[in-house]
């Protein structure tokens, strides 16, 4: 019994401490275990599995891709949702130079354009109708569609804007083709390409944000309304790399029915005068692996597009600038606009008695961060922050100037919504009352 | 005999539950067998070893657990009337340097016993093969036997509208570190029609690829995705650029010239992996006999897919394997910058 005994203690002493040996050796910080195997920085296995990679058919790259975003939001624009001051009793209370500020969405849309019965004779923008009323909006749905034949440097884009609004006060729903026309890149071995169609401006730089999935933040510049439409007409761009320089030289002009304005100001699709109006853009870019900074000057001219008369002619001139460096962005432009005098005027708005000459001069400068972030759905935020400015005038009225100052934060989730708040404060400098107009607004971008 | 036999009959439970418990709390590499081979004789213990400490808590483990093992070995070659096979586990107990006196005490008398009725050699009771091995694993660990290396083979579907081809495959040991791949050699990505050939590369961690242009016009390859970012600046026809991908991940390479042009670098931390082909179908071969996590990138899907699976000594076939296809090629890819561009735009 006494051996059964002593036995007994040393196996059960043995398995225990063997137990507690191995429990010591998997404490916190001690390497895990592994099959025995030394150290596997000390290993380098040759492998058995390079890869050549692989490169699909070309028949299996998609020729026809659909897409396009959805943009809904909810603004708040301060008073009624306009610019006009009440109690503004000026004779003639001509309110034709754009106070009409308060932009809410992404098209340049404002709150509102009810002058209460006084007569007005402007550039009138898009409205959404909504005045003072905090409301949703269900700002554009988009839908492009490109066909890219195989091996033949031909490419059909076709952007279709659906453009819901709800408000007896504001514009109709209405069904916009923004973009349709066929490119051709006609040498594998040059940087041109030939459109030819409904295109982008190729002035400034601001048309290349157009769209509230690429843009930065919610509401367009002041100065967009002058240089971001779309016309009919034939394009070319060309571009030579300096490569010794890490640069580039390019050149983007176009001729078309219209000038650079933005469908709410100009004749849309179609020449009044049978006169095509021409627009250029020189570019400088500099793509330093960490800094990349763009220059442009901008030109446009040809007969004035909202009247018949030939004689009336359209000036513009613009500058911009682009500077990207670890993450910050800067944009900036500044423009020149001169249109003379003519007859009666027509634009997307209707037609109008009588058409002064105008003048516009304004510019903006914006400053965005683009801090990348990995957490789960989050993938990017973006403040931004913008300030511009716009003196402009009709002859015979009274100058106005106004400036604003915008805030926003951006926030990218999963890889198709982004989200965006944006706060803009509208000033009246001179030339007109100061109005509380100021506006709060929100954007959710689904990208499809 | 009579004696010993008693109270080797009433300790068996004993011996044979403290084995259990200490098989069971080791997870012992090797599997329960049936028969009469004892549980946990396959030494060197699977304790990784990487520094001093290590060193030192695996020699206690493994004198502890060799001490157990002769200890209860013995006792159950006895119950089995293998006397040599126990008289041997004890003696062999017995020269084990620095044994408690304890121990001594109490085995060196049954050693004697079972030596005194252990049969000659020449006269022994047949002891079985796995008793016979098992006599020596103790003091000189038998080398496990190495198994042939296999493949893994099978086949993926899904992918979106692109299919699966070019969907990368690795496996990744379940239990214990993976060994590091060799870089490979002479990986290629050509610029040519203004496409990146091949589209989809993988290649091991620490791979040097060229990029070499092939068209008549400059290009640009660059890469926003951290930590393997990178810009070859500007190269023209003939002009080559080499960029080692020393980061597991998928990298998604651009030109800045040319929007149109996309294509992925997939880094993999394994010597294990494939690239399917257009209609799936993938092998990765060399893979030692194992637990494996495998798991699948492809551009198309927005996450990994991932499977465990056990490979025996003849491989593995005809795995099926599904990838997602929710994650559309991107229609503004970014600019060095970040900067999305509209690829209808300009050029």
């Amino acid at each position: 019994m006494r051996r059964v005994r002593g036995l007994t203690a040393l196996l059960v002493a043995g398995g225990l401490s063997l137990v507690a040996g191995v429990a010591r050796a998997q404490v916190p910080g001690a390497p895990a275990s592994s099959e025995s195997a030394p150290a596997p920085e000390a290993l380098e296995e040759p492998s058995e599995n390079d890869s050549d990679g692989y490169t699909p058919p070309a028949d299996a790259t998609p020729s026809v891709v659909v897409g396009g975003y959805v943009d809904v939001g909810f603004a708040h624009a301060q008073g009624d949702g306009t610019s006009f001051a009440p109690g503004d009793t000026r004779l003639p209370a001509d309110y034709g130079v754009d106070t009409f500020a308060p932009a809410v969405n992404s098209r340049g849309d404002v709150a509102s354009t009810d002058s209460h019965g006084l007569f007005t004779n402007g550039f009138l923008p898009h409205s959404v109708g909504i005045g003072g009323r905090p409301s949703f909006l269900i700002n554009t749905v988009a839908a492009d569609l490109k066909y890219t034949p195989p091996s033949t440097g031909l490419m059909v884009f076709t952007r279709v804007l659906a453009l819901p609004r709800f408000s007896d006060t504001g514009d109709a729903t209405h069904v916009l083709v923004e973009q349709a026309f066929g490119r051709v890149i006609p040498f594998d071995s040059e940087e041109l390409a030939l459109s030819v169609g409904k295109f982008d401006s190729v002035f400034g730089i601001e048309y290349l944000d157009n769209e509230s999935n690429i843009r930065t933040g919610i509401t367009p510049s002041l100065i967009a309304r002058y240089t971001t439409g779309q016309s009919v007409g034939a394009k070319l761009f060309y571009r030579i790399q300096l490569a010794p320089l890490w640069s580039a030289l390019s050149l983007n002009m176009a001729a078309t029915n219209s000038g650079t304005f933005v469908d709410a100001l100009q004749t849309p699709d179609v020449s009044l005068t049978g006169r095509p109006v021409g627009s250029v853009r020189l570019g400088y870019e500099l793509n330093r692996p960490r800094v990349q900074a763009k220059l442009g000057a901008s030109g446009m001219y040809g007969v004035r597009n909202d009247q018949s008369d030939t004689a009336a002619r359209q000036r513009a001139l613009g500058a911009d600038l682009r500077v990207a460096f670890a993450g910050l962005y800067v944009n900036a432009e500044a423009v020149k606009v001169d249109e003379d005098g003519g007859g009666p005027k027509t634009n997307d708005s209707g037609t109008f008695m009588f058409a002064s000459a105008f003048h516009g001069r304004g510019f903006y400068g914006q400053l965005a961060y683009a801090l990348a972030v990995d957490a789960g759905p989050l993938h990017k935020i973006t403040p931004y922050g913008r300030y511009e400015m716009r003196h402009a005038w009709f002859e015979g009225f009274t100058p106005i100037t106004v400036d604003r100052i915008t805030a926003g934060l951006r926030v990218d989730l999963w890889e198709a919504v982004i989200v965006k708040a944006e706060i803009l404060i509208n000033r009246e400098l001179s030339g007109a009352p100061n109005v509380a107009n100021n506006v709060q607004t929100t954007s959710v971008v689904y990208s499809w | 005999m009579s004696r010993l036999g008693m109270f080797a009959a009433r300790l068996a439970p004993i011996v044979i539950g403290a084995a259990c418990v200490a098989a069971s709390t080791l997870a012992v590499a090797a599997p329960a067998r049936g028969g009469r081979e004892w549980l946990g004789e396959d030494m060197p213990l699977p304790l990784a070893v990487k520094t001093p400490q290590d060193l030192a808590v695996k020699a206690v483990a493994e004198k502890q657990y060799l001490i157990f093992n002769l200890l209860a070995g013995g006792k159950m070659a006895w119950d089995a009337g293998d006397y040599a096979t126990a008289a041997t586990k004890w003696e062999s107990l017995l020269r084990v340097p620095g044994l408690d006196p304890e121990i001594d005490r109490v085995i060196r008398p049954l050693a004697s016993a079972a030596r005194g009725q252990a049969a000659p050699p020449s006269t022994s009771t047949a002891p079985s093969s796995v008793a016979a091995s098992s006599v020596a694993a103790p003091i000189t660990a038998p080398p496990r036997p190495r198994l042939e290396n296999v493949a893994v083979s099978g086949t993926i579907s899904g992918g979106g509208a692109s299919g699966p081809g070019g969907a990368v495959v690795w496996l990744k040991r379940a239990n214990g570190e993976t060994p590091r791949p060799a870089p490979a050699k002479g990986k290629v990505i050509s610029q040519r029609g203004k496409q990146f050939v091949p589209h989809v590369l993988a290649v091991p961690v620490g791979t040097k690829v060229d990029f070499r242009n092939e068209d008549t016009i400059y290009h640009n390859v660059f890469s926003l995705t951290k930590p393997n970012d990178f810009d070859t600046g500007l190269y023209k026809q003939g002009g080559t650029y080499e960029q080692t991908f020393k980061k597991p991940g998928p990298v998604q390479l651009l030109c800045n010239i040319h929007s149109s042009m996309l294509g992925y670098v997939y880094v993999v931390d394994s010597p294990y992996y494939a690239q399917a082909d257009g209609a799936g179908a993938f092998t990765i071969k060399g893979v030692p006999p194992g637990e494996y996590e495998l798991e699948v990138w492809h551009e198309g899907a927005s996450t990994t897919t991932k499977e465990r699976v056990n490979v025996g000594a003849e491989g593995v076939r005809g795995l099926a394997l599904r990838v997602g296809g929710d994650r559309r090629a991107p229609e503004f890819v970014p600019d060095k910058s970040g900067k999305p561009r509209q690829s209808h735009l300009g050029y």
